[in-house]
């Protein structure tokens, strides 16, 4: 069958990119993960330039526009084995990172015209908790809502995550929530019209430590008690469940075959979808610029294109939204931390669940794809806002992986990148009304765990916020809870806060 | 494609074991030479369609010969020596590559595919499909043993890095040498020259005698720069060696970085550009004069002055020249004599390429049969590692592609990293020698 093909690594073709245009999908970046060019064995070396240029001769993007997707190391498929040979001294923390590109995004890409002058609703943040709740409340009814968001979509965490969603969580509130928002991706596809390839290949945690193994004894009968079929399981079921893991030190481990991996990516572009088929404005490129409060409300939200004035207004930015309260003199407790992630080249199905050693942080799955797509958590890694890669990151997770898996050695890494979590002081969100400004709710600080929870999160914060009926998660997980009476902060650690342990990294 | 008859061997006769089948071929050349050169260009079936895949780039730039070799899986067959009694075998086909029944997915979706919508939220289809997909999904298998433990990385200090041995890093090692300057040269291939020793020949063009004045002790070939990373140490590259035919990482740690590159051979997209016997130009050159292996009948397309100097170059060396079609421009004086400006290049075949269609300018449809096509146009800038070390990628819309900004000097943003040669945006031999001169000069001024 003849096809002119533009991406050979990934069978993308000149007609899927024209598709894709049509889609709404104009800018490289989002050309690149709505088709899958540039995501194959070459990483975009023999196709990159032929998809720009067909892009901007097809007047999808003006010439200015046109800049290449992020390269990202390692620039030709390298072996496990051999990135575990770069020396890494755990004693110091990671320096660096490449490359740097927190504020990349040309002013080219910004869309023509002004935003809409008046709103009821402006929601800071375009990933998935931001859509999530715009969807969500365009179907309660609430269609005059417009979405901000820096970048194109899956250009913050959303767009940078593994995949992964469990339901073994540590606290009441968070298996609740988790086990709601799987329910809800099973039927996203049919709410929404887009794949996101839920697959429930279940999650293994493995204790190599007491307090880990205790965490997991301890957490099992709170899952059940909820309906989430966790249970231990000693090393050898384990390796009957993934053949080859060695399980030295291990101690024990838990299995939820509930738990899976999805897609992230559809979940942005069908919310957004679902959202602008009911009237809401999703605005990317549009950078929140200030805000104008009195009487003790916020007033209008201003942008790079121009000043919304409404009602309400939600900070949804994630690892962003210390920095976007800074402007409205909100000072949040929130701090982003690097994440760093590596994908591998695709190979035969061979992993069916996401295995997580949760002493050290390390995990891997492998995605619908066939990449093994894994991280580990840098207990040295300090606070801000840092999105770049480091070889470091890439030989720890190197050793880690093929000490638990060592037939992967000859596997080869395609691409590293990283993305930010947005941690909170007792690892849980921050979640309604702001003190001292009433009408702006606060959405984040989901410390890396936020998009398998947002489904089930942005439905309840549209029922609360269309109803006004009082909903506990909403003062459980109020910024008061990290101030005294007289406001000020609280020592953490104290036993005042419920503490979420079951982060990996 | 076929050995060029007359030539005497350029190493030890060996051979190769494809898939239970035994094919000679020439120790230490590129397997994928090999293969070829044995009647074999159907290297693997593409990922999601299924389609007959050969080995296109020669430079490890795309994907079609990827092969599971020796129990690892996905290695480029274009970048891996032959050795005696090697196992090859063909990815991703089911019985065989030779009649893969997931072949039909190519004619069950004649333009392409969304995965994003198909079945989307259609019961039962759309879990069938997810099962589907996962067993289809991916490339090679997992290896089933564990791979012998790399040697530690190895960590290098030099004041000077420059990536890439062709034509600009040439000359600038030259200018370092003759300087004085400590450098280290690090060239992907396996010999120093890139263009100058495997591209079509250029009338006017830099020798390679830079080569012999370079100290040997300041080149690193077979080293693949994987990224410019930092650290607590400052600026690296990581390099990705062969030291004594085992992997080895190398960290080099740099006052300056000068990049040259080069290009990838790009994708030019035609009708069925992904046949086995559609080669990058680049590629066809390369497998010429080093390897002595060409096509007994070949059409070209593309545009540049490279085009028309490998057309004339495989007719001097006895390849049957059916047809080169200029897709820009008016053949210039002196192009073969079937050069004619066209548009709408086509590849025909079943499992590799049998015919190349065009249209004739003011003309009408053109058809010739031959056993390859090649597609010849100015490389695409190996911009990455200049756009992690900071430099501006913008794209000229003239050329079509991306190019690393740089001044007159090959001075990027960036301050530690220069470049020169065809990752700025190319052009001839000549001109890159040139810059990757000045380049040196200006770098080897801003030294303490």
């Amino acid at each position: 069958m003849s096809k002119a093909m533009i991406c050979s690594c990934e069978d993308v073709t000149v007609d899927d990119i024209r598709h894709a245009v049509s889609r709404g999908f104009c800018d490289v970046e989002s050309v690149k993960r709505y088709t899958g060019f540039g995501t194959g064995i070459c990483q975009g070396k023999s196709c990159s330039a032929a998809v720009a240029a067909l892009l901007e001769k097809e007047k999808a993007l003006k010439p200015a526009a046109v800049v290449p997707f992020t390269p990202r190391p390692p620039l030709y498929p390298t072996e496990l084995r051999m990135m575990a040979s770069a020396p890494v001294d755990e004693s110091q923390p990671p320096v660096g990172g490449l490359p740097q590109e927190v504020d990349a995004f040309p002013a080219a890409l910004r869309p023509e015209g002004p935003v809409p002058a008046k709103a009821k609703v402006v929601i800071i943040g375009g990933g998935i908790m931001g859509l999530a709740l715009a969807y969500n409340l365009a179907r309660a009814g609430e269609t005059d809502v417009v979405v901000l968001e820096r970048g194109y979509l899956c250009a913050g965490a959303s767009g940078r995550n593994g995949g992964g969603v469990r339901m073994q969580w540590g606290t009441p509130s968070l298996v609740e929530l988790a086990k709601r928002s799987i329910e809800l991706m099973k039927g996203f596809a049919r709410e929404l019209g887009i794949n996101v390839w839920l697959r429930q290949g279940g999650y293994i945690f493995l204790a190599k430590t007491a307090p880990v193994a205790q965490r997991l004894e301890r957490n099992v009968s709170l899952h059940n008690r909820f309906g989430v079929p966790t249970r231990l399981i000693t090393p050898d079921e384990a390796r009957d469940i993934v053949p080859g893991l060695t399980m030295k030190d291990c101690l024990i481990a838990s299995y939820n075959p509930e738990d899976g991996v999805i897609f992230p990516w559809p979940f942005l572009w069908g919310y957004a979808q679902g959202c602008q088929k009911r009237g809401v404005r999703v605005e990317t490129y549009t950078d929140v610029t200030g805000f104008e409060t009195s009487g003790g409300q916020v007033r209008k939200v201003k942008t790079t294109r121009g000043d919304i004035a409404c009602d309400t207004v939600v900070l949804a930015a994630g690892a962003w939204s210390p920095q976007v309260a800074k402007l409205v003199d909100v000072k949040l407790p929130n701090e982003p931390h690097r994440h760093e992630i590596l994908s591998t080249e695709p190979l035969k199905p061979f992993l069916g669940p996401l295995v997580s050693v949760l002493d050290s942080g390390l995990y891997f799955s492998q995605s619908m794809r066939g990449e093994i797509v894994g991280g580990m958590g840098d207990a040295k890694e300090p606070a801000g806002l840092n999105m770049g890669s480091t070889l470091r990151f890439v030989s720890r997770f190197a050793q880690a992986l093929m000490e638990q898996l060592p037939e992967v050695g000859h596997v080869k890494v395609l691409r590293q990148w990283a993305g930010c979590y947005d941690v909170t002081p007792d690892n849980n969100p921050i979640l309604g009304r702001t003190p001292g400004l009433d009408n702006l709710l606060q959405m984040s600080g989901f410390v890396g765990h936020g998009f398998m929870m947002a489904p089930a999160v942005a439905e309840r914060m549209a029922k609360w916020m269309a109803t006004g009926e009082s909903d506990e998660l909403f003062t459980r997980f109020n910024l008061r809870r990290y101030s005294d009476a007289a406001g000020h902060s609280r020592e953490f650690g104290t036993g005042t806060l419920e503490r979420e342990d079951m982060v990996i990294g | 494609m076929r050995r060029l008859p007359d030539v005497p061997p350029r190493g030890r006769a060996i051979t190769v074991d494809l898939e239970g089948e035994s094919l000679p071929a020439i120790e230490g050349e590129p397997v994928a030479c090999s293969l070829i050169a044995a009647g074999e260009p159907m290297l693997a079936r593409s990922i999601k369609y299924h389609r007959p895949r050969g080995p296109y780039c020669f430079a490890g730039a795309c994907s079609h010969c990827l092969m599971r070799v020796d129990g690892v899986p996905n290695v480029y067959a274009c970048r891996t020596p032959a050795r005696d009694g090697m196992k090859l075998e063909r990815q991703n086909a089911y019985p065989s590559a030779k009649v893969d029944i997931f072949e039909s997915i190519d004619w069950f979706f004649p333009k392409g595919m969304d995965h994003h919508e198909m079945f989307a939220g259609v019961p039962v289809a759309e879990q069938v499909m997810a099962k589907v997909a996962r067993q289809l999904a991916g490339l090679g298998l997992l290896p089933k043993t564990p791979a012998p433990v790399t040697a530690p990385a190895r960590t290098v200090r030099t004041r000077v890095a420059v990536v890439g041995g062709g034509a600009a890093g040439l000359a600038a090692a030259r200018v370092l040498t003759e300087r004085d300057v400590g450098f280290l040269l690090i060239e992907r291939d396996d010999a120093l020259g890139g263009r100058l020793a495997n591209g079509a020949p250029e009338a006017g063009g830099p020798s390679l005698d830079d080569i012999h004045r370079i100290s040997p002790s300041s080149v690193l070939t077979r080293a693949t720069a994987l990224g410019l990373y930092d650290d607590e140490a400052g600026r690296f590259l990581a390099v990705g060696t062969w030291e004594a035919d085992a992997p080895r990482l190398v960290k080099v740690y740099s006052e300056r970085f000068l990049l040259t590159p080069g290009g990838h051979p790009p994708t030019l997209p035609f009708e069925n550009n992904d046949l086995p016997g559609v080669y990058a130009g680049r590629a066809a050159s390369l497998l010429l004069r080093r390897y002595d292996v060409a096509p007994e009948t070949a059409a070209l397309v593309g545009w540049g002055a490279e085009l028309h100097a490998l057309a004339n170059l495989l007719q001097e060396r006895g390849t049957k020249v059916v047809a080169v079609v200029d897709l820009r421009d008016t053949p210039p004086a002196g192009a073969h004599a079937t050069a004619v400006r066209g548009s709408e290049p086509k590849a025909h075949g079943l499992r590799g390429v049998s015919a190349f269609s065009y249209t004739r300018e003011g003309g009408g449809r053109e058809k010739v049969s031959c056993d390859a096509v090649l597609v010849s146009v100015p490389v695409s800038p190996s911009f990455e590692l200049a756009r992690q070390g900071g430099a501006k990628v913008p794209f000229d819309e003239k050329r079509g592609l991306f190019v690393v900004e740089t001044d007159a000097d090959g001075r990027t943003q960036a301050p530690d990293v220069y470049a020169a040669g065809d990752v700025t945006g190319g052009g001839t031999a000549k001109d890159a020698a040139a810059a990757g001169r000045r380049a040196a000069q200006a770098l080897v001024g801003g030294l303490s």
